[in-house]
């Protein structure tokens, strides 16, 4: 078995490295295309500068940019584990509630058809520059997508399983516990990783409307102030967060269904 | 020899109105105590939705089953039941999986081991107990479905279709297996397949069903010796039975 294993392990890894070569080669490529190209066509600094540039005067600022990638970064997250910890028990609710489902259920469908963002404006408006309506915004963005694939999760184990638990004779909750959930949780971190990516843009977008302080606010400040450089520098610590956010729920679903992760693994 | 499971008019159709299909029934038939009987038909007649009603897994439109004794209105949980689809759970190896209906149960599955033992080795999974399903052939996914389907040792088996996805080779070597079991331990088996010499090898009995909606044909008693090894299959009596049971499939046009 290990040995027949091996060489499709090795032939694997070396198809990673080609293919993650080539788009190393291409990610350097467009640094160099952009640094050089600011420089060749003359584009004045005011509008664009070339990315040494960024480091440079990013590197200049980076007490101020650190401080509001935590500050951005704390209502991302507040917003985000906000979401999920309401999401998944009013989704478990609506999966096993007829009743739910049919009230609750379609509402919810409804609001999803909403911008979330559109409402910015008005959280800001009645509760301030603060903390507060930030989270709110994030929240707003994440809960959607995890209660809706919340909902799926938990409502779509297949029948022959179903069929299975029901001829053991377990209770509701060991089926629960032993079948439902495990099975469900591949299509929950659907969900999760969605929210995960919105999180950040809902927190930044929520700055840009009203606030003092966080990477948003400082990127909507710079670029005012015609410095494309700072504003750049500021969209390499948003993507940062949002990257680190991604990292955390990818990781978490590596160590909860590293089942289902082989399984891709494999197929592909 | 006493009865078993009894079928009165049992009839099922799906949905209702114009849409309704009418899958199967009304048949009347009883198994007995102990023996193996096999459900041969074509697909489609109903092979499936029938092992599901005398599982309780299916409600009966007609008509009425009686298993032990006990009319069947729920889900019967003291027997073992092999799915067409294996229900072997991806987050699960073969030993877990197996382990998913003690513990589904409320057996601790510590004080199985022996048994979870035997029975791999009985199916020669031994090797593969740490392995995740997908890490398995579609044969050897199939063969740890039986072991988890009979872990919690069931005097009577619904089998479906439980040999479907094997090649030839190993095919012919869990059928010898399935009957030394059967020999062994006498368990009532109602046994579905496509495969006339499949059904005539193993079966005391073989219930041969019409095309939708499946009613039963013929009741064939299948009177060769056990164990059926070689020597039995090519047997002039084997073959007639053989013979008769294609004449039947001829005759509805499906071979
Ligand atoms: N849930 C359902 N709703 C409507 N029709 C169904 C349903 N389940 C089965 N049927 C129909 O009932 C008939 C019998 O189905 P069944 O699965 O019992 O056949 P089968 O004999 O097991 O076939 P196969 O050998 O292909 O497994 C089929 O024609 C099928 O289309
Ligand atoms: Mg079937």
């Amino acid at each position: 078995m290990a040995s027949s294993d091996k060489p499709s392990l090795l032939m694997r890894a070396s198809d990673t490295i080609v293919r993650s070569w080539m788009f190393i080669a291409f990610f350097i490529g467009f640094f160099l295309f952009w640094e050089y190209a600011v420089v060749w066509f003359d584009i004045p600094r005011y509008i664009l500068t070339p990315p040494s540039l960024i480091v440079q005067k990013g590197a200049a600022d980076l007490d101020r940019l650190l401080y509001y990638t935590y500050v951005t970064g704390l209502e991302t997250v507040l917003g985000y584990v906000v979401a999920i910890v309401l999401a998944l028990p009013i989704g478990l609710a609506i999966a096993f509630s007829t009743i739910l489902r049919r009230t609750i259920y379609p509402f919810l469908v409804c609001i999803e058809m909403v911008p979330k963002i559109a409402f910015a404006p008005l959280f800001i408006s009645w509760l301030g520059f603060g903390l507060l309506p930030k989270v709110i915004i994030v929240f707003l963005v994440c809960f959607f997508p995890i209660v809706l694939n919340a909902i799926l999760a938990f409502n779509s184990l297949s029948e022959e399983l179903t069929r299975f638990a029901r001829s053991t004779g377990a209770s509701a909750w060991t089926t629960f516990l032993k079948i439902r959930l495990p099975a469900a949780l591949p299509q929950c971190f659907v969900g999760f990783k969605y929210a995960a990516i919105n999180a950040t843009v809902g927190a930044a977008i929520a700055e840009f409307i009203g606030s003092d302080e966080g990477l948003g606010f400082y990127i909507q400040i710079v670029t005012g102030n015609m410095r494309p450089d700072l504003a750049f520098a500021g969209i390499f610590f948003l993507t940062l967060l949002g990257l680190g956010l991604f990292g955390i729920v990818t990781l978490a679903e590596r160590l909860l269904i590293p089942w289902h992760i082989s399984v891709r693994r494999t197929t592909h | 020899m006493s009865t078993l499971i009894d079928l009165a008019g049992v009839t099922k159709v799906f949905g209702s109105g114009a849409g309704a299909v009418h899958a199967f029934g009304p048949v009347d038939m009883t198994i007995e105590d102990g023996e193996f009987i096999s459900l041969l038909g074509p697909s489609g007649c109903g092979k499936s939705t029938l092992m599901l009603m005398i599982a309780g897994l299916l409600g009966i439109t007609k008509g009425e089953i009686t298993l032990a004794g006990r009319n069947v209105t729920g889900p019967q949980t003291d027997i073992g039941i092999m799915f067409q689809d294996n229900t072997l759970v991806p987050w699960r190896t073969v030993r877990g999986n197996i382990d998913l209906q003690l513990e589904m149960r409320g057996i601790d599955p510590a004080s199985r081991e022996d048994d979870v033992e035997e029975l791999l080795r009985s199916v020669h999974l031994e090797d593969f107990q740490e392995r995740f399903p997908h890490e398995l052939s579609g044969g050897m996914q199939q063969r740890a479905a039986f072991c988890q389907a009979m872990v919690h040792k069931p005097k009577t088996m619904l089998l479906d279709e439980p040999l479907g996805k094997l090649d030839a080779m190993t095919r012919e070597n869990i059928r010898k297996d399935l009957q030394s079991l059967w020999m062994q331990k006498r368990p009532t088996v109602v046994f579905v397949t496509h495969s006339i010499e499949e059904a005539i090898q193993l079966s005391t009995r073989v219930a041969v069903i019409t095309p939708r909606p499946g009613r039963i044909e013929r009741i064939i008693d299948i009177d060769l010796p056990f164990p059926r090894d070689f020597d039995v299959k090519s047997s002039p009596e084997f073959t007639a039975y053989v013979r008769e049971t294609q004449e039947i499939f001829r005759n509805y046009g499906v071979i």
